[in-house]
């Protein structure tokens, strides 16, 4: 999703307020955000927080 | 008090933390090193106080010319966010542990020793103490 708008993660993590790791980590699933930062990713992509993340909570 | 950045949506503009300001973990290493000098130059020892008053000045050195490693902002705190904020709790933890365990072990080798224990005694009560107070008050906030 990131990569279609053609960001780069640090561009990403720059509009959200997180590192670039973060955003890394939340991508590779090594980490899962709160529910904050799921909700700012997906008004960021203006989704729904479902479309951004798997059913199972990942990205 | 969170040290936890906010996603950009919901943070306030220019709003920084004091705590999280790049000056914060360096001046404090200083700031102790210097404390840790005194404290051996009253116990004669200021040769000692000067290595280690130069040792946590050097990491306070690093941090704050740390560059943009992410790593380093992250210990420094002005690049902290939610994630950072996870790994230092369990970094803390983990070390709270590992202090813990050696309390126990020092306060069971000073008593087989037929010492009175001390300070285990007291850093362990403290820890209890400590641990007990922030469960009740975590139960009691959330």
């Amino acid at each position: 999703m990131r990569e279609q708008r053609g960001l780069s993660q640090g561009q990403l993590a720059e509009a959200l307020g997180v590192s670039r790791q973060t955003i890394n980590s939340i991508e590779t699933e090594r980490y899962t955000p709160s529910l904050p930062l799921a909700m700012a990713l997906a008004r960021f992509f203006r989704q729904a927080v479902e479309e951004v993340f798997d059913a199972d909570g990942t990205g | 008090m969170s040290s936890e950045r906010q996603p950009e949506a919901q943070r306030p503009s220019g709003h920084r933390d004091w705590w999280t300001t790049k000056w914060v973990v360096p001046v404090f290493s200083v700031l102790l090193g210097l404390v840790e000098w005194v404290a051996f130059a009253v116990g004669g020892d200021a040769r000692a106080g000067a290595i280690g008053f130069f040792i946590t000045a050097a990491f306070g050195a690093l941090l704050l010319l740390g560059g943009r490693s992410e790593s380093i902002r992250g210990m420094r705190g002005d690049g902290r966010d939610e994630r950072w904020a996870m790994i230092d709790l369990r970094a803390t933890a983990l070390a709270g542990f590992a202090v813990i365990v050696a309390v126990i072990v020092g306060f069971i080798v000073e008593v087989g020793r037929g010492r009175s224990g001390n300070p285990y005694v007291w850093l362990g009560a403290l820890a209890g103490f400590t641990y007990l107070i922030a469960l009740l008050i975590g139960r009691w906030r959330t």
